[in-house]
């Protein structure tokens, strides 16, 4: 059987209160995701212990939803909105220049896990296009940096790649 | 029955029936490829459309969906049904790959041929492995019948314009290839409804969509037990079996018996160029029907042709040189004589084998007859003997007409076994379905944790040696015995409270391990208070019991047993290392392995002056033989073995001889007839007809062929009484106590030759130690261990278990050649003695 370790006992007791119905698992896996920032494995598999399911459900339910993420994320995630308003006032551009700035891909993050871009879905405020927000796991933030164009972008990303926190480049 | 028209004829139906079911069982060729026969219809792939007359709001329905109803009329074959199926197929096809239907070499080219100037390898039409057993391929040449036009023509295809995903090869049991995979979810509802594993999903959506495995990791590293349930319902070459993946297109099948286990789940071989290639179920045993266990699928490849024995054996000197059948066979008759001659037939012992089959046990008491010497006996002979008497004292006789059968319709199931899971899968799964289906209340007793246990209304945990204690407070409905968690406690006898309002679908199941004798018996004891405590007189029918091994009863049965002042395995043991037993001959049993007490058996082989040995293998026992005979593996026999509720299964040979193997029949009949025996039986026919003949209700071979996987080796009309017997109290043994239970990936003829790849997932080669044990012991997971009873050590890796209570130490049977066996004592009494651990540096 798995092993009881610290870990498990801390995840298990910060999903003590759901029950094993169906309309729990979501609440539960944004609960844990919350908290560590991702889902891990372990994580899944006290989930399906606390909700009655097998791990491959946890995770085939998860896993449908974008949001959901099964690696640990950067310190700071810089998020790029998608949207077609964005787009539209060279919202690809912003991509391209924070993807060269911190030498990574598409939803990856730099070596040493501080900085990472992950693709956004719109969030409706279309008049700071173009937009990204910047998501900081510690403190859970989550702040929209609009009105941007590729030197702000690379500014940012600069920034934050040499260790300015997400609320000292929303004030700079 | 309700008539339907099918095509035009009228055919008599179930109403109420899904449609697909009765169309293929009329013959009629229909594409499906989501519906697995018997579970609720999924209603993904759409292929299997039919029209209905009348129905709404098309008369284009889904035969899977649709269920038998009076006077329906269904046409499986008009133009409208073809070219909608057509379509239905384009779309599965747009994202699979379709060489092998448009190559213009299709029909020239065979599994197996490479052509290399074609582009048909890069477009992997010889690199499907599932080439002419394709569901999917034939489901396109269906619908077209033979006359096949690529509906694709002229429109993207998803599948040649994206890069393949990754392959998972990382296990040596199950390959899984994405790029084949057309999400029918087959595998995920097969592992999740009959299965209850629930290691395959769907992940993803959209065009990420696609199964997965546990976490979305590696299938090993998933709670995959490698059935292979997936694999049979697989329509293409996504899930396959990795021996033999490539050359699994067999040419004959042979319907057999898996002899791993006493479920006798029976099995089809599936052959090519005389030899297995492929295992699919055979649904001859009820109680096994359309599932096996990874032991079944893949135990004919746990030994490779180059372990295999194929030349007899003879020693000179320090060496075992090969030689051929006859002069092997004139030594041994000579070593026995020459045996006998000097001291008395008494000097000589036969040993038998629990995993050989019945013809061959008949023959080796034949063999012990013609040498004129009582002792005969088997490694669990003693085990046996316990349990048999403990139930004859309880109903007058252990032959028990319970059926395993009656598991999966067990509105309360009690077990008492180490953990069915992983020496019985079969059963376990079978309790697993009652549970799922049926809500039964599940009560299990054992020593350590198992995957039946998050199955279980109450897992009793017990200390090692009071499993028949605690099991009889449970008949007698006491209060918690000492040790025992009073909620789990409570839950359990709630459960048998239950059990005696409904006593006929309750079931007790007891699972005596191999290896301490007295405990078993007192355990059988208790087992059967217990089922006489829900059943009443009706006792006998509701308690199954399953010994470790799968052909046990049959060789009881055939008297592989001490005959008058014969000695018992453990005093033919301690005859030999005394002198008094100067000659052995051992069937396929591995005493070594298989029995506890590894330091007395050693220095008895040692002492002896003869020692023929006829095994597939050069097992640790053959090493210390005079003569090795060498025999047929268990594949390639032909004969019968008896499971665990007396079914009497056959075996037939699915391989031919290589080298100068034999059958175990032809060596034990030439060696019975060297040795003088009076009975000339020499074929497997003349031998069963002589088992007929002479062992008390055991069945000829027609009557066997007349009725397979129902025909059982019970007496006609037996009277059964319900007796409680009292249990002795156990022992209260301070200090660190054994228990070995049979683990589900390692197997026999690995283990008995001690090879390295016994278990091929390296898995099973760790203790289970507690964590606060192993805090005490200043040891972490994965350091090396050593369990020691002060004499003999046995080095270990620990495994962090909270599965074992404190003072505990789960050990796997056959972990290194069954290497804990050294810390028994000859008896097998584990839990009177307590072992200890000490810590190495890591490893």
């Amino acid at each position: 059987m798995p092993l009881e370790t610290e870990s498990r006992a801390q995840i298990r007791a910060l999903i003590a209160e759901f029950r094993p119905n169906h309309g729990d698992l979501l609440a539960t896996l944004h609960r844990i995701q919350h908290e560590y920032g991702y889902l891990s494995r372990e994580a899944l598999e006290v989930v399906a212990e606390q909700l009655h399911l097998f791990a491959a459900q946890v995770y085939g339910a998860a896993s449908y939803y974008e949001e959901f993420r099964f690696e640990p994320p950067a310190a700071v995630d810089i998020r790029w909105c998608s949207g077609p308003a964005c787009r539209a006032r060279n919202g690809g551009g912003i991509r391209d220049a924070l993807l060269a700035t911190l030498a990574v891909q598409m939803n990856g993050q730099t070596e040493d896990g501080r900085v990472g871009v992950r693709l956004g879905q719109c969030i409706g405020t279309c008049e700071l296009a173009p937009q990204v927000w910047i998501e900081e796991r510690a403190s859970h933030t989550n702040e929209v940096v609009g009105n941007l164009n590729a030197a702000k972008a690379v500014r940012l990303a600069r920034a934050l790649r040499d260790g300015a926190t997400a609320q000292e480049v929303l004030r700079g | 029955m309700v008539e339907i028209t099918l095509n035009g004829q009228t055919v008599d139906a179930q109403p109420g029936r899904r449609l697909v079911e009765v169309i293929k069982e009329q013959g009629l060729s229909i594409t499906n490829l989501c519906y697995i026969d018997g579970l609720e219809p999924y209603a993904g792939c759409r292929t299997c459309l039919v029209e209905i007359e009348g129905a709404r709001p098309t008369p284009m329905q889904l035969a899977c969906v649709a269920q038998v109803a009076e006077g329906m009329k269904v046409s499986t074959d008009t133009p409208n049904v073809k070219s909608t199926r057509n379509s239905v197929l384009s779309i599965i096809l747009a994202n699979h790959p379709d060489r092998c239907l448009t190559c213009h070499r299709r029909v020239h080219c065979m599994p197996g041929d490479i052509c290399l100037r074609d582009d048909v390898v890069t477009h992997r039409c010889l690199t499907c492995s599932k080439n002419y057993r394709c569901e999917l391929q034939t489901a396109c040449e269906i619908t077209d019948q033979g006359d096949f036009e690529e509906p694709w023509v002229g429109e993207t295809r998803s599948y040649y314009e994206v890069p393949p995903p990754e392959p998972d090869r990382g296990n040596p049991f199950l390959e899984f290839d994405p790029q084949m995979c057309i999400i029918c979810t087959r595998c995920v509802r097969a592992c999740d409804s009959l299965r209850h594993t629930g290691a395959v999903t769907l992940s993803g959506k959209g065009h990420t969509t696609m199964i997965a495995f546990g976490t979305g990791g590696q299938i090993h590293e998933s709670d995959c037990d490698f059935c292979g349930a997936c694999i049979d319902v697989c329509p293409t070459a996504t899930l396959m079996e990795k021996p033999n993946k490539w050359v699994g297109l067999a040419t004959d099948w042979t319907n057999s018996v898996c002899n791993s286990c006493s479920v006798g789940c029976t099995i089809s071989y599936g052959t090519t160029d005389d030899r297995p290639v492929i295992v699919k179920p055979d649904r001859v045993n009820p109680a096994s029907r359309d599932q096996i266990c990874v032991r079944g699928r893949f135990g004919y490849t746990a030994v490779s042709d180059r372990e295999r024995l194929t030349r007899s054996l003879v020693r000179a000197g320090d060496r075992l040189l090969p030689t051929s059948f006859d002069e092997a066979l004139q030594r041994a008759v000579e070593n026995i004589e020459g045996v006998k001659r000097a001291h008395g037939a008494n000097a000589i012992a036969v040993l038998g084998s629990p995993l050989a089959l019945n013809e061959e046990a008949h023959l080796l008491v034949e063999i012990a007859k013609a040498i004129g010497t009582p002792h005969i006996d088997f490694s669990h002979g003693p085990v046996h003997r316990a349990v048999s008497a403990a139930l004859t004292g309880a109903f007058g006789t252990h032959r028990l007409p319970s059926s395993l059968t009656d598991l999966e319709t067990s509105d309360t199931i009690i077990a008492i076994a180490s953990d069915l899971e992983e020496s019985h899968q079969v059963a376990s799964l079978r309790i697993k379905d009652a549970v799922v289906k049926k809500r039964a209340a599940l009560v299990v007793i054992s020593a350590h944790w198992g995957e039946l246990d998050s199955f279980a209304a109450a897992a009793i945990r017990v200390r090692p040696g009071h499993e028949a204690a605690v099991a009889n407070a449970l008949a007698d409905e006491a209060a918690a015995p000492e040790g025992v968690d009073a909620a789990a406690w409570a839950k359990a006898i709630a459960a048998v409270s239950k059990a005696k309002q409904s006593p006929a679908t309750s079931t007790v199941l007891f699972a005596p391990n191999g290896v301490d004798a007295a405990l078993q018996g007192e355990t059988a004891k208790a087992a059967a208070n217990l089922a006489i405590a829900i059943r009443g007189a009706e006792a006998a029918s509701g308690l199954i019991v399953m010994p470790t091994d799968a052909n046990v009863n049959g060789i009881a049965d055939m008297g592989v047993a001490p005959g008058a002042n014969g000695k018992s395995f453990p005093e033919i043991i301690a005859a030999a290392q005394a002198g008094e037993i100067k000659g052995l001959v051992i069937h396929a049993d591995n005493p070594l392995l298989n029995a506890p007490g590894t330091d007395a058996i050693r220095a008895a082989l040692a002492n002896l002056d003869a020692l023929v040995v006829i095994d597939e293998i050069r097992s640790t026992t053959a090493e210390h033989a005079t003569v090795v005979l060498a025999e047929l593996p268990f594949h390639a026999e032909d004969g019968t073995i008896t499971n665990a509720d007396r079914r009497v299964l056959r075996q037939r040979p699915a391989a031919i001889a290589r080298g100068q193997e034999r059958s175990g029949v032809a060596i034990l009949a030439a060696l019975a007839h060297s040795l003088g025996s009076a009975k000339k039986l020499t074929t497997v026919a003349e031998v069963a007809r002589d088992i007929a003949d002479h062992v008390a209700s055991f069945p000829a071979y027609s009557t066997i062929d007349g009725a397979p996987g129902t025909t059982r080796a019970l007496p006609a009309n037996a009277t059964f009484t319900a007796k409680t017997q009292p249990v002795a109290a156990p022992a209260n043994v301070e200090g660190i106590l054994l228990t070995v239970n049979r683990s589900l990936f390692t197997t026999w003829a690995g283990a008995s030759m001690r090879s390295e790849e016994a278990d091929q997932l390296h898995r099973e080669e760790s203790a289970w130690v507690n964590p606060r044990d192993a805090e005490a012991l200043g040891a972490r997971g994965g350091d090396a261990i050593v369990l020691t009873d002060g004499t003999h050590e046995v080095r270990i890796a620990l495994r962090l278990e909270d599965g074992v209570p404190q003072g505990t130490v789960y050990v796997p049977h056959y972990y290194d050649g069954g290497a804990i066996m050294a810390l028994l004592p000859l008896d097998g009494a584990a839990a009177a003695q307590p072992i200890r651990l000490r810590a190495l540096q890591p490893a």
